[in-house]
């Protein structure tokens, strides 16, 4: 018995330690890629679907995924762990907003990769234009898109608007605001939610002006237009009451009100069209973003970079899973499940794809707008400015300033602190 | 030698971890103080005291000032007020008085961002409980988080809410050391109840005034978590304390000289207010009956 037993224990610690050995000769191959994101619920499920697909086809690289907040946070949590030498190896950063860390040679120039990479030649212009800075590439696209105008055709019912009611202009979005608040309010529905900074950037664009020049570069906050465009969405909110105030100290608590079935219209990206339908179901329209002076959309989203302190052979690995993201079996899971538009010329001929695009009405709306569609410039000074819009706006919608004097002087700053950020 | 040195290593390994986690920051504070630098660049240039010029001449830190020290004239009075009554009346030992005390000090332990997060949704002009229960009554809406004026004072009452239980439990034991002898040699001379309190309890309880008052005074300075979640400074910089500006400049505008100055001047000024508070107030506290 003594005997058998000391021989079990033998197999047993001999299976354990070749186990053991197992383990950390494998582990020695594997390469971990840390990826920070922006996406939880279920743009967090499409994108753990995506991993899942990419560690199956490359069992020795494993992508540590961590959604880490919205690309504001991304941003401010990066700066602090680049000098901490905790920054990750791939990170998700938004179109505008990575000049500046590709600027510091904080980002790797990814352009040898997509040059060699077949999928360089796959990518729709839009997508890949949005990763170059400068003429090199930083960041390869992963969720493109534009703003789109979300109505709830319940609430336009119920307010006896049609469902083909125009909305087209400022005057057109105007009515239709007020006709809702005006017939809903006391039942605590209001007419538009107030827009966020990315529809604001889209309503500027619509009034034919831009906040910088996505050509020159030059800055256009104080442009006859952006002021004009300004006054119009402030006066949603603090003059004609038809926006709550709480969408503006707090930009996601007007899409929740949407979702919630409290707002009549929203403009958000269309990035929010896979959670706006399982909020709405059927209630849910999207429409092109309004065309007040002109038709013109800006191309928001984000790509994916690699920090240029990791390793080699982290960065290849990285790379790999940078170019399965963009693929079109992935795009098209992205695609069908989020809303985001397609970046890939091949996403279309996918099942997933095809299926969305026939089953799932507005989906294609976004990308019906890619024609007026333009690219936004990400000098490092875009960041500074995105990062203090908000306080301003804030002023402005809240009745607390005049719009042109806002402006005025936040141009004239912004002026400055471009001219600090190019020394 | 070896015995003279023996006091010293006992209280190195602390030393070290204090030099680590406290001094070293703050130098290293006091050193970007004095140069340009985003967090990403390699190099820092030496700018003298132009970050401190900058944010002297910056009409968003007179505002952050002006706006913090509203905060802590309103809200240290009314906490240490407030406290000193209530823990006054709990200081008998019921059942109920216990279990006042346990709820009373339950937002003290309460994760900071959570109650922020509830207390905007309470808050919420549109939404929000606290507007529900006004129209109710048939009173209008109430802009709290959006109207500059009101703002503040809802960040003064969540905060006030949230560190009450503490200052609480600080008085109960403070008044409970008090001699209950005084409270009968006052009761034979027939003392009025309020005569009582303003001879006996408030002086007799004034260390524990001065400790809480040195804390909240302090932590009035630094409040954050609040306003990030709830405000981020706004509407307008009305509820922009100083330690957000400090977030704000630093982590989101990319200006760690100016953010580092700022953190500076912080420092300078609460230790300059403590040294202030124990010669003025510190003189009249009697830590004897």
């Amino acid at each position: 018995m003594g005997v058998e037993m000391i021989a079990r224990i033998k197999n047993i610690t001999s299976a354990g330690l070749l186990a053991l050995l197992g383990s950390t000769t494998l582990a020695a191959a594997d390469v971990t890629v840390e990826f920070w994101h922006s996406f939880g619920g279920s743009s967090g499920d499409a994108l753990n679907r995506i991993i899942e697909n990419f560690e199956a086809e490359n069992a020795d690289i494993k992508i540590d995924a961590q959604e880490i907040g919205n690309y504001n946070d991304i941003v401010t949590k990066l700066q602090a762990a680049i000098p901490a030498r905790r920054a990750p190896d791939a990170v998700i950063m938004e179109v505008t907003r990575y000049g500046l860390f590709a600027d510091r040679d904080v980002l790797k120039d990814l352009t040898a990769y997509v040059d060699a990479d077949p999928l360089k030649d796959d990518l729709f212009n839009f997508a890949r234009e949005v990763g170059v800075y400068e003429g090199k590439n930083y960041i390869v696209p992963f969720n493109s898109s534009t703003p789109v105008l979300y109505f709830n055709k319940a609430i336009f019912q119920q307010a006896g608007l049609d469902e083909n009611t125009p909305l087209k202009t400022y005057d057109d979005l105007l009515a239709a605001a007020q006709k809702i608040t005006q017939t809903l309010g006391e039942d605590g529905i209001s007419g538009i939610a107030a827009p966020g900074q990315f529809a604001r950037w889209g309503l500027v664009m619509d009034n034919d002006s831009d906040l910088i020049d996505s050509v020159s570069g030059d800055i256009l906050l104080d442009a006859p237009n952006t002021i004009e465009a300004y006054e119009f969405m402030a006066s949603l909110v603090h003059e004609h009451k038809v926006a709550s105030p709480d969408g503006v100290t707090q930009e996601n608590n007007g899409r929740d009100a949407f979702l919630a079935g409290k707002v009549g219209m929203m403009i958000n990206s269309t990035g929010n069209y896979g959670r706006s339908t399982s909020a709405l179901g059927d209630d849910l329209a999207v429409v092109p973003m309004p065309c007040n002076k002109v038709c013109a959309v800006p191309i928001g989203g984000a790509g994916i970079g690699i920090l240029s302190t990791s390793e080699q052979e982290v960065q290849d690995a990285a790379y790999k899973f940078i170019s399965f993201a963009a693929s079109p079996e992935s795009n098209a899971i992205w695609f069908s499940e989020t809303g985001y538009m397609p970046i890939n010329k091949n996403t279309a001929e996918q099942p997933l794809a095809i299926e969305a695009l026939a089953e799932k009405p507005g989906i294609d709306v976004a990308i019906n707008q890619l024609d007026v569609a333009r690219g936004r410039p990400r000098p490092p000074v875009v960041t500074w400015m995105r990062a203090s819009e908000y306080d301003l706006w804030q002023a402005m919608a809240l009745g607390q300033r005049e719009v042109p004097d806002v402006l005025n002087e936040f141009a004239e700053r912004t002026r400055a602190e471009a001219d600090r950020l190019k020394k | 030698m070896l015995r003279r040195m023996t006091p010293y290593l006992f209280v190195l390994p602390l030393l070290g971890f204090i030099a680590v986690f406290t001094y070293i920051p703050i130098a290293q504070s006091m050193n970007l103080s004095l140069r340009e630098w985003d967090f990403l660049s390699p190099t820092k240039p030496y700018v003298g005291f132009d970050n401190y010029r900058l944010l002297l001449d910056s009409r968003e830190f007179w505002n952050a000032l002006r706006v913090t020290a509203i905060f802590a004239i309103i809200s240290v009075p009314l906490r240490l007020l407030l406290a000193l009554f209530i823990a006054n009346q709990l200081l008998r030992e019921t059942l109920v008085s216990r279990l006042m005390r346990g709820a009373l000090f339950f937002p003290s332990v309460t994760s900071t961002v959570a109650i922020g997060v509830v207390f905007s949704w309470v808050f919420s002009t549109d939404y929000g409980m606290m507007n529900a229960l006004l129209s109710s009554f048939g009173l209008p809406k109430v802009a709290w988080l959006q109207e500059p004026h009101v703002a503040l004072w809802v960040l003064i009452f969540v905060n006030t809410w949230k560190q009450l239980g503490y200052d609480i439990i600080i008085y109960i034991a403070g008044l409970q050391a008090i001699a209950p002898e005084l409270y009968d040699a006052a009761a034979v001379d027939g003392g009025r109840k309020a005569h009582v309190f303003r001879r006996i309890t408030v002086p007799l309880v004034m260390p524990t005034t001065y400790f809480l008052l040195m804390i909240s005074v302090i932590e009035a300075f630094q409040v954050f978590t609040i306003v990030d979640v709830m405000t981020k400074g706004g509407p307008a910089g009305a509820t922009d304390l100083l330690v957000n500006m400090l977030y704000r400049v630093g982590f989101n505008l990319f200006d760690i000289g100016v953010g580092s100055a700022l953190a500076v001047l912080l420092f300078a000024f609460l230790i300059t207010l403590a040294v202030v508070k124990s010669r003025v107030i510190g003189r009249k506290v009697h830590y004897e009956a």
